[in-house]
């Protein structure tokens, strides 16, 4: 799976959510920047009452940049018995931002659940919401700067991204002049013999 | 202390205040992650950390005699740690329970504070993730033994 610490497949070229299968129980959709507020309306009036979640991630060898993830949740209108209310539809829409541009209408007004989560890809990632009625941060302290959780942004903090990480006593550490001692050696010796 | 002559136990002012101290310290709830889970089962039948002394665990400051801090220390946490520390009266003493609180435990980066100690001081680290239970309650034996012994804190600490 793409992460920080393997190379990206192909140079990053191929475009990750497309390698993962099909979800059993929603529809995957992807929409245009410029269309997602006209959608994500539609859907609204189609009665799609819920939306789950609202998420992002981050794609630094691609463009679009970020996929922003909407979660839906429809249920069935009216229902009175427990057999009416069946088996809510799900969809997810993902919908590509630019790194240069990083913005996307709201969607508070349509769903209220908006709210927070749409701070906290704003906090984490840097994507800001166009209209929406109180954009600050909601994870990281206030007067933090910079988004964490973008792939170019030091998983130790900027604070600490130089400093030494801790020691621990593997044979390519030995190599390098850290010798362990007590248990950590009987463990290395251990692993010597095995391999 | 000795029995003395008749019905009269003679002892030093200090060891019967220490004794006092330490068989009635008060834990402060400061349980943040998952080793708050294991702080709670400490509390239950099967361990019973009020035989040690400590019967209720107070949620106001004011009224602690020890903070256990008990899971990872965000960022964003650390102040108001340091503010609830400064809130507790002297004497005070501090557990720190488990890898997160003592040292980032296994969160090395840029949200978790890399051991409580660097906001406020520790008297006992207990290890683990999380310590077991036992381990806690030893952490609090040894709070224990460190007040008999005038350890730090207060005002019969030897200096």
């Amino acid at each position: 799976m793409p992460s920080t610490q393997t190379p990206p497949i192909a140079g990053g070229a191929i475009d990750p959510p497309s390698l993962r299968p099909p979800i059993a129980d929603a529809r995957i959709e992807r929409v245009d920047a410029a269309r997602l507020r006209a959608r994500l309306e539609e859907l609204h009036a189609q009665g799609w009452t819920m939306l789950l979640d609202l998420g992002a991630a981050d794609y630094p060898l691609r463009a679009p940049r970020f996929d922003v993830v909407y979660h839906l949740l429809k249920l069935s209108p009216a229902a009175r018995t427990v057999a009416e209310v069946g088996t809510p539809e799900r969809l997810r829409l993902l919908c590509g931002v630019e790194a240069g541009d990083a913005r996307l209408p709201t969607t508070t007004d349509l769903w209220p659940s908006a709210n927070w989560a749409e701070r906290e890809v704003f906090d984490l990632f840097g994507i800001v919401f166009d209209g929406h009625p109180d954009l600050r941060r909601i994870q990281m302290p206030h007067t933090w700067e910079g988004h964490p959780l973008r792939k170019d942004y030091p998983l130790r903090g900027p604070a600490r991204e130089r400093s030494p990480r801790p020691a621990f006593a593997l044979k390519s550490n030995v190599q390098a002049g850290v010798p362990p001692s007590g248990d950590t050696l009987a463990a290395l010796q251990e692993q010597r013999k095995k391999s | 202390m000795e029995v003395g002559p008749g019905k009269f136990l003679l002892a030093r002012v200090d060891e019967v205040a220490r004794w006092a101290q330490s068989s009635s310290v008060w834990p402060l709830t400061m349980g943040l992650a998952c080793c708050a889970i294991e702080m709670m089962s400490v509390t239950d039948p099967q361990f019973d950390i009020a035989r040690l002394g400590s019967e209720v665990f107070r949620s106001s400051p004011r009224q602690a005699d020890l903070m256990i801090v008990s899971g990872r220390v965000a960022q964003k946490m650390a102040p108001i740690i340091k503010r609830i520390y400064d809130q507790m009266a002297e004497p005070k003493w501090v557990i720190s329970m488990g890898a997160c609180a003592s040292s980032g435990g296994v969160f090395d980066n840029y949200a978790i504070v890399q051991g409580v100690d660097t906001v406020i001081p520790v008297d006992v680290y207990v290890p683990g993730c999380p310590p077991t239970p036992d381990g806690l309650l030893h952490g609090i034996t040894l709070i224990q033994q460190h007040i008999r012994e005038g350890g730090r804190g207060g005002i019969l600490a030897r200096s």
